[in-house]
């Protein structure tokens, strides 16, 4: 008996525990849907990103110092790992419930840009959201068609990361500005030759992209609907390029970058691989995991300024079913201008867009990061208007083109054949956007 | 209907009214829209659009990455619970001695279970079969050479095998409860009459455990066909290489969630439900043969 | 007719019948160098927490940590964005218990119903039971958010405390198997004795299947410990987080992830879910004695 008394009393202790703690949840999860009448007019808004430690708490200090300007607004702050962000995300959207600010990603913003979900921003630039100091190239990143589903908050650039001792040590003294993919293969050799890997191979879909750029097509149409790119040539160069590199040994198969356990592992910093392709924003990382110098290289030509385009790294947006979309706005607007804000933001969503902060924020970066400041305003000068979010369907085709690459690197399959398998199968994931 | 046949229909329905309320409120509409969303193109976003049978027929016709993940996981299903089952039953039975040291063997068996499918796990797992880990190590010690865990997709299948085997703990838990609940009297006069190891073990031992055998048998079935977080996390979410470790529900994940086919993901989940319900239709159907219940009189 | 005694030492040593005694230490050395094989994994785990994060898959292969260090540990408790992991475990202990409670009850309570009393259409149900189980949960995932979002339960931990207290099928078959063991004539001389149904349920059924109830409070323990998708989904405050969604937040698919101080929390928070497997287990083991009853 005085087992089951136990119990009771815990289950009841419990309860009372949950009730507590469960009944201020819920009032505090209403935020959005009834403050507005409020008789103090406190605004509360939710807003939502991914990340790891450090983005977490200087955002949360921005949040704080936006509060303290701006008294009758309170921010609920909601953030996760990348992958719990987005599981959490689509339901929220299919619920109404999306968070009045929401972080997005290039990668899924025309589902939900697309589908209703994102506010258009067009009526707030301008007014609550200042854009004075900002290119139109660089707002446009946002943009699909002619509404701006988000803004901007930071760009990135890809490149080649690499290692000047280990590029010497295979025999070549630098990398020309206008080095050309000849030039890469020639160096590779020799880079295998001396028993090291050149890189550790090209994500599919962006440095095809670029390839396609370069030659003034593009992976995808203008509307979405087909490949943009009409020659297969062009996919058979590209690919045998690359699953030759493997082939050859100067690029890891995909089973030895299957075990990569994150950026610790990586064959640059092990000094294993003369360089890495990737983009801007990840110098840094890679650069404090290696602990020596590393430099930054534009990617080769010929036409490397058709090729290189300004990737807006993520942007802010603002819930379409949200009912504060003008503060939402401020909070964006207090984001990308305000100088002190940024100063705890260090670029690390981007290089930022606005000039006078790009000017304020100079001073008090490390010298990595200011290498990577550098190479992205050399980007500006030397880019092409950017393609726009990728279409609905994009992550198929990325799905697709990764699978295809891999089989090419197993040497399970020759470009020739991925090539007409993947114009046939991409286009008929895009021809669903028609 | 007797006023005695009602009272007793009562007294049922009573005991089990949680079950039937939970499931009206929480579980009943979900079920019926995820059938609905099966014949409707819906991205969660905008309101499904009707299209009949048309996410069925391209499962089945046009997909070939449905296949490869149907027979993925049947493989996965057929290799990996026999195995879990063997070794649980079997460390059950070693530990069910009356020594001190066994408590302390059974949690430590059973901490790969408990530990769960914690990227941690995934971490762990991805590097005990590295090209430079222990598994080939051993091997290299038996003069097997190296397996490629990562690069074969066969090979990486069998890592998630491995995987569920390792955890076998949940299995060898349930195991244990019943082997408990054999009164020690029909083993004492087993052996008055003369019976040896083997007789005991298949006379007594499996009949009094068939149910729990019956139920881990089910249970880890329909697990086994519904395992998404280790494919998940071990093959970071792509079901490489090849898709070799692409479980169905993990392409599931990825038609849902991903690319937003949700019409298309709920035809494959009741497909599953289908196939699954057909075995353990099966299991069960058989069981009268074989499962003993002491309950219903003995055999 | 059995003595007390004899009843206790019947249940509480099973031995494996008739196979000769092996040497204790033959025994211990097979079965314990097994486990330690088994565990290589985990020990992994440990010693790398003592490592410091850039060198852990460095220094993969060798076990021993050098420099041995506690920082990890330190580091991983400061938590995320001012959360300190205490919170997060704290979450955590508050759902599990909540939820263990309400699982165990009430599966216990329809199984009894399941295994013992017959009514019209309990196949149906039962069987209606099951399907539930079959079903992947991501595909009933989205309208049961938006049930749960109806209600305004949103972030909180009603919507997977709450249908805890309706039963599990999992649980619920479990609980159903183990009480189909029992033989019925100790209901029918209970009945006999002047016990009601619900007394059947409390007095003789629930005792006697100790073990399994001991199992499903393991079960229902460290799967809801474990649980991500839940709190993913509806716990949208970082500070009503449980341990799962604390320990996905020390990595980065950006910037490197903090391997050490995600390990050293991985193996703080295994020690609890450790603590109540051992203390539980005991139920487990300790068997039951059916005979006992009929004296």
């Amino acid at each position: 008996m005085k087992k089951w008394l136990f119990w009771m009393l815990t289950v009841v202790m419990i309860f009372s525990l949950a009730a507590c703690s469960g009944g201020s949840s819920s009032s505090s999860g209403e935020s959005t849907s009834d403050s507005g009448g409020g008789s103090k007019e406190e605004v509360k808004l939710r807003i939502a990103w991914w990340g790891s430690e450090p983005r977490h708490d200087y955002t949360l200090k921005i949040i704080e110092m936006y509060e303290k300007e701006n008294p009758g607004v309170k921010i609920q702050a909601e953030y996760a790992s990348w992958d719990d962000y987005w599981k959490r995300l689509a339901p929220q959207a299919s619920a109404q419930q999306l968070p009045d600010i929401i972080q997005m990603d290039l990668s899924y913003f025309s589902q939900y840009a697309e589908n209703g979900q994102l506010a258009d921003l067009t009526p707030f630039v301008g007014n609550q959201i200042d854009t004075t100091n900002f290119t139109d190239n660089y707002i446009n990143g946002g943009k699909i068609g002619d509404k701006l589903y988000g803004f901007n908050l930071g760009v990135n650039v890809v490149g080649f990361h690499y290692d000047e001792a280990l590029l010497k040590k295979i025999g070549v003294d630098s990398l020309a500005e206008d080095w050309t993919w000849d030039d890469y293969k020639e160096i590779a050799a020799k880079a295998k030759d001396a028993g090291l890997f050149m890189d550790t191979g090209m994500k599919a879909d962006v440095f095809f992209n670029y390839y396609l750029r370069t030659q003034g097509k593009s992976l995808y149409s203008k509307d979405g609907t087909t490949l943009g790119y009409e020659d297969d040539q062009m996919f058979i160069d590209f690919f045998t390029m690359t699953s030759d590199l493997v082939k050859d040994g100067a690029a890891p198969t995909p089973d030895y970058l299957a075990q990569l356990k994150g950026l610790e592992d990586d064959p640059v910093v092990k000094e294993k691989a003369v360089g890495i392709w990737q983009w801007s924003n990840q110098f840094v990382g890679i650069q404090q995991v290696a602990n020596r110098p590393l430099k930054i290289h534009n990617m080769p030509g010929p036409n490397t300024s058709d090729g290189l385009y300004l990737k807006p790294s993520m942007f802010w947006s603002v819930a379409e079913n949200s009912k504060h979309k003008e503060e939402a706005a401020k909070f964006i607007d207090f984001f990308v201008n305000n100088v002190e804000a940024n100063k705890l933001n260090l670029g690390d969503r981007g290089i930022p867009g606005s000039s006078v902060i790009k000017d304020e924020l100079k001073p008090v970066l490390t010298p990595e990061q200011v290498q990577v400041f550098d190479s992205v305003e050399w980007a500006e000068q030397n880019s092409s208007e950017f393609d726009g979010p990728d279409p609905i369907g994009a992550g198929q085709v990325i799905e697709l083109l990764d699978s295809l690459s891999e089989q090419m690197n197993y040497g399970q399959m020759k470009p020739e054949d991925a090539a007409k398998q993947f114009r046939q199968q991409a286009e008929s994931i895009l021809s669903q956007n028609k | 209907m007797s006023a005695r046949a009602l009272k007793q229909n009562m007294k049922g329905y009573a005991f089990i009214s949680p079950f039937i309320i939970g499931f009206l409120a929480f579980t009943f509409i979900p079920i019926v829209a995820s059938l609905y969303f099966s014949f409707t193109q819906y991205n969660l976003f905008a309101s499904p659009t009707w299209i009949g049978l048309e996410n069925y027929k391209k499962m089945f016709t046009e997909d070939p990455r449905y296949w490869q993940s149907l027979k993925v996981t049947l493989i996965y299903v057929f290799a990996g619970v026999p195995l879990r089952l063997g070794f649980a039953l079997f460390i059950a039975m070693v530990l069910n001695t009356a020594s001190r040291a066994v408590g302390l063997y059974r949690t430590l068996f059973y901490l790969p279970s408990l530990i769960g499918g914690s990227v941690a796990v995934a971490i762990m797992w991805r590097n005990i079969f590295g090209d430079e880990g222990i598994i080939n190590l051993l091997l290299a010690f038996f003069s097997i050479p190296d397996v490629r865990w990562f690069g074969d997709p066969t090979a990486a299948l069998w890592m998630l095998i491995f995987l569920s085997v390792w955890q076998f703990g949940s299995s060898m838990l349930i195991f244990l409860a019943g082997l408990k609940g054999i009164p020690m009297t029909y083993y004492e006069a087993a052996s008055v009459d003369g019976a040896n190891f083997w007789q005991k073990f298949t006379k007594i031992t499996l009949p009094m455990l068939s149910p729990v055998i019956l139920f881990n048998t089910i249970m880890q079935t329909i697990a086994a066909f519904m395992t998404f977080v280790p494919a998940f996390i071990i093959s970071k979410g792509t079901g490489g290489p090849l898709d070799g470790t692409l479980l169905y529900s993990l392409y599931l994940f990825i038609q849902g969630f991903e690319f937003f086919n949700m019409g298309y993901a709920s035809a494959m989940a009741w497909i599953m439900l289908i196939i699954v319900g057909i075995l353990t239709a099966i299991i069960f159907a058989t069981s009268k043969f074989w499962v003993h219940y002491e309950s219903e009189g003995g055999k | 007719m059995q003595t007390n005694t004899e009843i206790n030492t019947a249940s509480k040593r099973f031995e494996m019948p008739n196979v000769k005694k092996p040497k204790w230490w033959i025994y211990h050395i097979l079965v314990g160098g097994f486990a330690v094989l088994m565990l290589y994994p985990v020990i992994w785990l440990l010693m790398s927490s003592f490592k410091p994060s850039d060198t852990i898959f460095v220094t993969a292969q060798s076990l021993i940590p050098d420099p041995f260090i506690l920082s990890n540990f330190a580091q991983g408790w400061e938590g995320i964005g001012g959360n300190s992991f205490g919170v997060f475990i704290k979450n955590t202990v508050v759902l599990v218990i909540i939820t263990m409670i309400g699982q165990v009850i009430s599966s216990a309570v329809i199984a009894f119903g399941f295994a013992r009393l017959s009514f019209f259409g309990k196949s149906f149900w039962f069987a209606l039971m099951m399907v539930t189980l079959m079903l992947p949960y991501e595909v009933v995932m989205i309208p049961q958010y938006i049930i749960f979002s109806k209600l305004g339960w949103l972030d909180s931990i009603k919507p997977i405390a709450v249908p805890a207290y309706f039963g599990h099928p999992f649980f619920i078959f479990l609980l159903v198997q183990f009480i189909r063991t029992i033989p019925r004539e100790l209901d029918e001389a209970a009945t006999i004795d002047g016990c009601g149904t619900f007394k059947i349920f409390y007095k003789i059924i629930l005792p006697l299947i100790r073990p399994a109830l001991a199992t499903v409070s393991i079960f229902s323990f460290y799967w809801t410990w474990d649980n991500l998708l839940g709190p993913v989904l509806y716990l949208n405050s970082p500070d009503k987080y449980t341990v799962s969604m604390a320990l996905n937040m020390f990595l980065s698919n950006e910037t490197v992830s903090n391997w050490g101080a995600m390990f050293a929390m991985s193996i703080v928070t295994l020690i609890p879910v450790f603590v109540i497997f051992f203390l539980f287990q005991r139920h487990v083991v300790e068997g039951i004695s059916t005979s006992g009853l009929k004296g």
